[in-house]
């Protein structure tokens, strides 16, 4: 007898499962984690050494570091003075829940109050994989064009927040702000977008109060604060 | 994108189905993918077609289909389809909203040939 059996099943994946773990774990360390994600190039190292020279004397920081190839990121923000500790993916294209588990070995969470994985240079893939963070921040930066947003729609509804980098270039790549906020607001209203340019340092104290108030609201309080 | 991923998530779930139910025979599988989901249809088919003609039922058919995006407001309650990417409220305005259909991936049911006596199901 042929029968239909209803379901309506979400589908898990194994990488989902394991994020449900990783973010059980952060929360019993109480360290807060941040997940950035955006184009190569984009500033997300830039970002992190930044970050790294500004708030080490408030926060017990430390990095994973996710490229295709190389060390040059994570030896880069070692040098701004946070530990890091590099993944290469060997082609993969997105860091998943299950290479973040083996990267963590590095650390002792209960040690750290906030922890940065910096995802492979890719706006599709990181999207779709779940590493367990608390926040995701989507950097974007000027000469990459002010319609990112609305190509990479996915990507940005799912962002806590969006750092558009490089706006000292904005003016020579003709680039609009005001359009990029309209996309933003188009996908998602209430998504805040920080200007920032890591080279000439304005605009980033937005980002720096962005992550203390994050941090704030997920970790334990900090012991040095 | 990761289609062969999920393509294999989705055939354990049917596995798992299957296995715990008194059926014979698979016959056909019906999956919604999200229209928001970030996959894309023709890979995840043939990364499933892959998996069903591996399978115990190697004529099962797979019949996807896409589900639209579905957002409610929550300052007013209503439910609509945005068009295009305008995520806000089309009723009072609010950007408030947030998707209750589109985003994933869902198996919806499954056509089995069932054993004899199998008296679950109204018909």
């Amino acid at each position: 007898m042929p029968k239909r059996i209803r379901l309506d099943k979400a589908i898990v994946t194994e990488n989902d499962r394991l994020a449900a773990r990783l973010a059980d774990r952060y929360d019993r360390a109480g360290v807060l984690v941040v997940n950035l994600m955006s184009s190569p190039g984009a500033g997300k190292t830039s970002l992190l050494e930044a970050t790294a020279r500004r708030l080490a004397d408030r926060f017990r920081m430390a990095a994973i570091e996710g490229d295709l190839a190389t060390d040059r990121d994570a030896r880069r923000i070692i040098d701004a003075g946070m530990p890091c500790r590099q993944i290469n993916t060997s082609g993969g294209c997105h860091l998943n829940a299950k290479q973040v588990i083996q990267a963590l070995d590095a650390y002792r969470l209960h040690d750290l109050d906030i922890l940065f994985i910096e995802n492979v240079g890719n706006l599709v893939c990181p999207a779709a994989f779940d590493l367990g963070e608390h926040r995701r921040v989507v950097v974007s930066s000027t000469p990459e064009g002010d319609d990112k947003p609305v190509k990479y729609p996915v990507a940005f509804r799912l962002a806590d927040c969006v750092v558009l980098n490089k706006t000292d270039l904005a003016e020579a790549a003709g680039f609009s702000a005001e359009a990029f906020r309209a996309g933003v607001r188009d996908i998602k209203a209430d998504l805040p977008v920080l200007e920032v340019s890591c080279k000439t340092g304005e605009g980033l104290t937005g980002w720096f109060q962005w992550v203390a108030e994050a941090r704030k609201a997920v970790g334990s309080p900090a012991a040095a604060e | 994108m990761h289609e062969a991923s999920l393509a294999r998530a989705l055939w354990r779930q049917v596995e798992a189905e299957m296995a715990c139910r008194p059926a014979r025979r698979l016959l056909a599988m019906d999956v919604a993918i999200g229209a928001f989901s970030g996959i894309e249809a023709e890979s995840l088919e043939f990364a499933l077609d892959l998996l069903v003609r591996e399978s115990d039922w190697p004529d099962a058919e797979v019949r996807l289909r896409t589900e639209p995006l579905t957002m409610v407001c929550t300052a007013c309650g209503r439910e609509f389809a945005p068009e295009g990417l305008r995520l806000a409220c089309p009723a009072c305005g609010s950007a408030d909203t947030d998707p209750v259909r589109g985003t994933d991936l869902r198996l919806e049911s499954l056509d089995v040939e069932t054993e004899d006596a199998e008296t679950h199901s109204p018909r």
